[in-house]
C-alpha cells in the first residue's frame, strides 16, 4: 500500500513539503495532511522521517502491485 | 448510426478530441463520459501569473543548487532559488550519504595522479579538467557543509536552510519549471507553475543555473521518481547541446518488495552522511544485467559493495584488470562493513527481503556524465547566460562510469559553487533581462494546454507504456541495433501521437504531463545515441559491438536541436571543448 495512513497529524505540513512526488496534500477543511496521490508514492520514507510526531505508517508494497521479471 | 465505444476508431477519437466536439457532444452520442475525458475543474482562463526579477535564477534544491545559490550571492548577485520539491529533500541528494573529500595532507596520490587513475578506470571518457576540479575544491566545500551542520543529521533540510536563511536568499519550493526562455540568443529567464498556489510564474533572470539533476524512466526501487531530465530537455529545447545519453547506471534492487526504495537501501536513508577518501573503482551495473540476460531470469548478486558475485558468466562488459572489484556501489558504506541490525518500529519497514538483483535504476544516467555540454571548466553552456552544475551538467567529471565513491555528492557541491560564481560574474555584464509579452502568451499556452484538452491520454498510462519499452534489460543494457530501432519506433509513436494529447485535470497531473514529455524526448535521445555508438565501453554495452573501439570512438556524443527541429548528433573528441 506504500504510504498507508496518517494518524495524529498536527498540520505542520512537513510531510507535504518533504514528499518528492507530491503524494500528500493539506485538507483545507480539517487542516491536516491527507494521502491524495498514493499511486505516486516511491516508498522513500522522507515523509515519515520528517514527521515530528511519528504519525505516518508505510508498508513496502506499491498500491498497484509490481510484476517483476524474477517474480 | 449510433457508434458504440468499441468501434470508435482511434482516428475518429482524435478528431473528436481535438476538434469542435466537446464533452457535451461526446456525451450526447451516448458514449461513456469517463473514458479518456478530461474532468478538470480548473478554470484555466482565470488563472493569474506572477513575474519576478532576479540576477541569477538557481533551479533545483539539491547539493548543486545549494552551493550555486550561496556562491552566486556571495559574489554579489541577487539570487532566487526555485525547486520542484523541498530544499535538501528532493532529487537524489537526500539519499546520498557519502561525500568525497580530497585532503592533500592525507592522500598518497597527487591530484594529477588521481585524475590519471580515474581516466584509466573510465577508459578515457572523463574530462580531466572537471576531475581535477573535484579534487581541488572538495575539502573546502565539505568544511562549509560541516559549519552548516550537514554531518549532524540524516535529514538535510535544516543544514541546507542555514546558509540560505543567513543570506536571506529567496526560496520558492514546489514550483515546477517547464521552460527556459531565450531572447536574442541570450537567456532571459524561465517559467513554470506552483503546485500550491496554482499560478504560472515567470522569472526574468540575467542568468540561469540548472541544478535539476538528471533522471531515469521512473523505475521501481530507486528514489528518482521526481527526476525526469527536466533541465536537460528544457535546455535542449532552446538550443543547448546535451551529452551522455548512451550511458546507463545500474543499481541493484531487492527481489522482495522491489519497488520499495527505502527497503532496498536498508538503513542507509536513516544514516548521517560521512566523508569518503580516494577509492577509485569501475562500478559497472550493466554487468548484473548481462548475467541475468545470459543466465535467464534474475541475477543473484552478493550484497552491494561486498565484492562478491554469484552466477558469474564469461564475457560481457569489459572491466579493466586494475579495477576488477566487482560489486555495486553505495554512498558512504565502506568495503566489508556490515549493516547494523534493522530497528523495527511504527511505520518502519519489515526488513530487507530476498536476494539482490540488477536493474532497479533502469535508464538512469551516470552521475555527471549526462546533461548540458560545458564549453569550459566554468559550467557554462553554449547559450549565453545558461549554466549547469551537478548531475544536470555533462561534465564527465568521473567518466562514463561511477569511478570515485562519494564523488556524486562532492561533485555537485564543487560544480554548484563554480557555476554560482561564474553566473554572478556573467550577470554583471548584462544590463537587464526581460521576457516579451508575446513569449509570455506563447509559454502560458504551452504550460496550460494539457488542462485545456477535452480528452486525451493520462500521463500515468503513457509513462507506464514508456517504461515497458525502455526498462527491459534487452533494450537499455544489453543493446543491439535491431531492438534499439524497434524500441525507437515505439518511442517515436509516443512522441508524435501521445505527447501532444496528454491531458491533466489538476496541477499534480500537469506536473506529471510535463515530466512524461521530458522522459519521452530523453528516450529518443538515449536510443539514438546508443545506436550511434558502435562499440562497448564503460556503462554502454552493445552485444553486437562488444569491444572497446579506441580508434573510432574516443569521442563524446553531443545532441542538439537542428534548425528544422529534428534531433542532431555530433562527435566531440575526448579532452576537447565544443567548437
Amino acid at each position: 500500500m506504500s504510504i498507508e495512513s496518517i494518524n495524529g497529524c498536527i498540520g505542520c505540513e512537513e510531510c507535504i513539503k518533504s514528499c518528492p512526488t507530491d503524494v500528500i496534500r493539506l485538507n483545507p477543511t480539517t487542516k491536516k495532511a491527507e494521502i491524495v496521490y498514493q499511486e505516486d508514492c516511491q516508498i522513500c520514507h522522507l515523509c515519515r522521517m520528517y514527521c515530528p510526531v511519528d504519525a505516518i505508517t508505510i508498508s513496502p508494497e506499491k498500491s498497484i502491485p509490481v510484476i517483476v521479471s524474477w517474480g | 448510426m449510433k457508434e458504440s465505444t468499441n468501434n470508435l476508431s482511434r482516428r475518429k477519437f482524435i478528431a473528436l478530441a481535438g476538434g469542435a466536439a466537446s464533452f457535451a457532444a461526446i456525451a450526447a452520442m451516448g458514449l461513456p463520459t469517463d473514458w479518456a475525458l478530461n474532468t478538470t475543474k480548473v478554470d484555466v482562463d482565470s488563472l493569474s501569473f506572477d513575474k519576478i526579477k532576479t540576477d541569477v535564477l538557481v533551479i533545483g534544491g539539491g547539493m548543486a543548487g545549494l552551493f550555486a545559490a550561496v556562491k552566486a550571492h556571495d559574489a554579489g548577485a541577487k539570487v532566487l532559488m526555485v525547486s520542484k520539491g523541498r530544499l535538501g529533500a528532493s532529487g537524489q541528494t537526500p539519499f546520498a550519504k557519502g561525500i568525497f573529500t580530497y585532503d592533500p595532507k592525507k592522500e598518497k596520490l597527487s591530484i594529477d595522479e588521481f585524475a590519471q587513475a580515474v581516466s584509466r578506470s573510465a577508459l578515457g571518457t572523463n574530462n580531466p579538467a572537471y576531475t581535477k576540479q573535484l579534487a581541488e575544491h572538495s575539502l573546502d566545500r565539505v568544511n562549509e557543509l560541516k559549519q552548516w551542520g550537514f554531518f549532524d543529521s540524516s535529514l538535510y533540510n535544516k543544514s541546507f536552510s542555514k546558509p540560505i536563511n543567513d543570506r536571506n536568499i529567496p526560496l520558492q519550493e514546489r514550483v515546477v519549471i517547464t521552460h527556459l526562455i531565450k531572447e536574442n540568443n541570450k537567456i532571459v529567464g524561465a517559467a513554470g507553475f506552483s503546485l500550491d498556489s496554482e499560478k504560472i510564474i515567470f522569472y526574468e533572470a540575467k542568468s540561469v543555473i540548472l541544478c535539476t539533476g538528471a533522471g531515469g524512466f521512473k523505475p521501481n526501487g530507486f528514489p528518482i521518481c521526481d527526476l525526469t531530465h527536466d533541465g536537460t530537455i528544457m535546455a535542449y529545447n532552446i538550443g543547448a547541446k546535451v551529452t551522455g545519453k548512451e550511458w546507463n547506471d545500474g543499481h541493484p534492487a531487492k527481489s522482495e518488495n522491489a519497488a520499495a526504495c527505502y527497503d532496498g537501501w536498508g538503513d542507509m536513508f536513516e544514516k548521517k552522511p560521512e566523508t569518503t577518501s580516494v577509492e577509485i573503482r569501475h562500478d559497472l551495473g550493466v554487468d548484473m544485467n548481462y548475467t541475468a540476460y545470459i543466465n535467464g531470469g534474475a541475477a543473484q548478486m552478493g550484497p552491494p559493495g561486498m565484492g562478491k558475485q554469484e552466477n558469474i558468466v564469461v564475457g560481457g562488459p569489459y572491466r579493466p584488470e586494475e579495477f576488477n572489484n566487482a560489486g555495486g556501489h553505495q554512498g558512504g558504506k565502506k568495503e566489508g562493513e556490515k549493516r547494523p541490525p534493522r530497528k523495527e518500529g511504527k511505520g518502519g519497514p519489515p526488513g530487507m527481503g530476498g536476494s539482490v538483483v540488477g536493474g532497479s535504476s533502469a535508464g538512469m544516467s551516470i552521475h555527471k556524465a549526462e546533461g548540458i555540454v560545458p564549453i569550459n571548466d566554468q559550467c557554462e553552456s553554449n547559450i549565453s547566460g545558461l549554466f549547469a552544475a551537478g548531475d544536470a551538467l555533462g561534465s564527465y567529471m568521473a567518466g562514463a562510469i561511477y569511478t570515485q565513491i562519494g564523488s556524486s555528492l562532492a561533485g555537485s557541491a564543487v560544480q554548484g559553487a563554480v557555476a554560482g560564481e561564474a553566473a554572478a560574474k556573467y550577470s554583471k555584464t548584462v544590463k537587464t533581462a526581460s521576457i516579451s509579452s508575446s513569449k509570455i502568451k506563447e509559454i502560458k499556452e504551452e504550460i496550460l494546454a494539457p488542462l485545456k484538452r477535452d480528452a486525451g491520454y493520462s500521463a500515468a498510462w503513457v509513462t507506464q507504456t514508456l517504461q515497458g519499452i525502455m526498462i527491459p534489460n534487452f533494450i537499455i543494457y544489453i543493446k543491439k541495433e535491431n531492438l534499439l530501432k524497434g524500441a525507437l519506433a515505439y518511442v517515436e509513436e509516443l512522441r508524435d501521437h501521445h505527447l501532444p494529447t496528454l491531458r491533466a485535470k489538476n496541477f499534480h497531473e500537469l506536473r506529471l504531463v510535463h515530466e512524461t514529455a521530458n522522459m519521452i524526448v530523453t528516450a529518443e535521445m538515449k536510443l539514438k545515441a546508443s545506436i550511434m555508438r558502435t562499440e562497448s565501453r564503460c556503462s554502454h554495452y552493445r552485444i553486437d559491438y562488444p569491444e572497446v573501439d579506441y580508434e573510432n570512438w574516443n569521442v563524446w556524443i553531443n545532441i542538439f536541436k537542428g534548425e528544422d527541429g529534428t534531433m542532431q548528433f555530433e562527435k566531440q573528441p575526448f579532452n576537447t571543448w565544443p567548437i
